[in-house]
């Protein structure tokens, strides 16, 4: 278990961990846009840069990327120097020129103090910050419908082709991870689209509201069933459904005294 | 997005059985089919996907990533002008407006004869001879709007090699 300084506080933190988890155990703040727990660390929003040094450096600091920087003994982590800010803020500054009308970004930029980008503004805003975080959890799950097209300014999210996605299960993985909510869906008792799709939905068998959708079910059915041991039956009632079903079960199991 | 679907796999399939079907083959079986076809078709994409096993949707990032690659189909000979700093400063512009005087086209877009695909590339490492513009394989150096016509007319064949 390597112990590291974190803004002067030590820290015991998990082998094999990175900067980011580390700090965020001891309790220090550190802002990120493309980071998810369940999600391999990408390193693309660039907001959770830090700086890091060690006895006998001479008080030499190194800028590096706080969800991709592996911790060791002995690292001593800063999160809150004037470059650090400076950084995080050029950050801000970059990213509120593209997406200028953005809550989320101009709220983050506004506590580095930023109202308004002193670069030119995108005369096409977007509310898409290339985070990769819908294709990143879109390929996790195993269905890999979007990805990145062209590259440079023109970079996107897109289906192959910018047609509606075959491979799409209509789970709304993307959609809910994006940290902007740039992927627009619709989602009723009946029906569910997005990307251009339409979804059939599946309800649950009690209470029947519509919980997830038919294609999802049958992915889980022909990918997932085996590596994640959660049966088929488990589509069959809803969350809350399953939920009650738990709680009357509570009175039976014996109590431990 | 789609064109010109759809189209013969014969020659695609030559190429895929070169090839291991793993996701490392795949910029190399695109090339080849880049070059077999002279562009991307996208049944020959989505055959591509189906055989290497990559899913489409990272094939169509690959596809559209590098500018060496086409979803759509290009004319015989590619005329790139070189847009960097020292070709922009040395009057790579005037060369550009040229190229659509005597084309007609938009960049990235090809004639209607399919003679002439039009690109703008941003360096092609050739600054010492800026403006550079590029007529197929042939490199024109310190070229000058007034000789694209003659460019385009003596084509592409590259006689360096």
């Amino acid at each position: 278990m390597p112990t590291l300084t974190i803004n002067g506080k030590k820290v015991q933190s998990r082998e094999g961990a990175y900067v980011l988890e580390a700090a965020r155990q001891a309790g220090v703040e550190i802002p990120t846009l493309c980071h998810f727990e369940g999600l391999e660390p990408w390193g693309g929003c660039r907001l959770c840069q830090v700086q890091i040094t060690k006895d006998g450096w001479d008080g030499w600091k190194k800028m590096v990327v706080g969800c991709m920087f592996p911790v060791e003994e002995g690292l001593i982590v800063l999160t809150e120097t004037d470059e650090v800010r400076e950084t995080r803020r050029v950050v801000l500054d970059l990213l509120l020129a593209r997406c200028p009308d953005t809550p989320l970004i101009r709220t983050m930029a506004k506590e580095y103090g930023v109202e308004r980008t002193s670069y030119v503004s995108n005369p096409e805003p977007t509310d898409c910050i290339l985070c990769s975080l819908c294709t990143r959890v879109c390929d996790h799950i195993g269905v890999s419908a979007i990805s990145t097209a062209d590259r440079g300014a023109g970079k996107e999210i897109a289906p192959p082709f910018h047609e509606p996605p075959a491979a799409c299960i209509g789970c709304l993985a993307c959609a809910e991870i994006c940290p902007t909510d740039f992927i627009p869906y619709t989602t009723s008792h009946t029906t569910r689209s997005i990307w251009g799709r339409e979804f059939e939905m599946l309800r649950c068998e009690d209470c029947g509201r519509a919980h997830i959708t038919k294609a999802q079910a049958e992915h889980h059915a022909a990918n997932r069933a085996e590596t994640t041991d959660v049966p088929q039956e488990w589509f069959r009632y809803c969350d809350s459904c399953k939920r009650k079903q738990q709680a009357s079960r509570f009175p039976a199991v014996p109590q431990l005294v | 997005m789609k064109e010109t679907c759809p189209v013969e796999t014969e020659q695609a399939d030559a190429i895929l059985e070169g090839y291991p079907h793993a996701e490392a083959s795949l910029i190399q079986v695109l090339q080849d089919v880049h070059r077999a076809y002279n562009y991307l078709p996208c049944d020959v994409v989505v055959k591509v996907a189906e055989t290497l096993g990559v899913p489409l949707a990272k094939v169509f990032s690959v596809a559209t990533f590098y500018k060496a690659f086409s979803l759509k189909p290009q004319g015989d000979t590619i005329i790139r002008v070189c847009m960097g700093t020292a070709c922009h400063i040395r009057g790579g512009g005037a060369l550009v407006d040229e190229v659509e005087r005597l084309l007609h086209v938009a960049p990235d877009e090809t004639t209607p004869d399919m003679k002439f695909t039009r690109n703008t590339v941003n360096c092609v490492g050739a600054c010492a001879m800026a403006p550079v513009m590029i007529v197929g394989e042939k490199y024109r150096g310190n070229a000058r709007a007034v000789r694209v016509g003659g460019y385009l007319e003596l084509g592409g064949d590259d006689d360096a090699n």
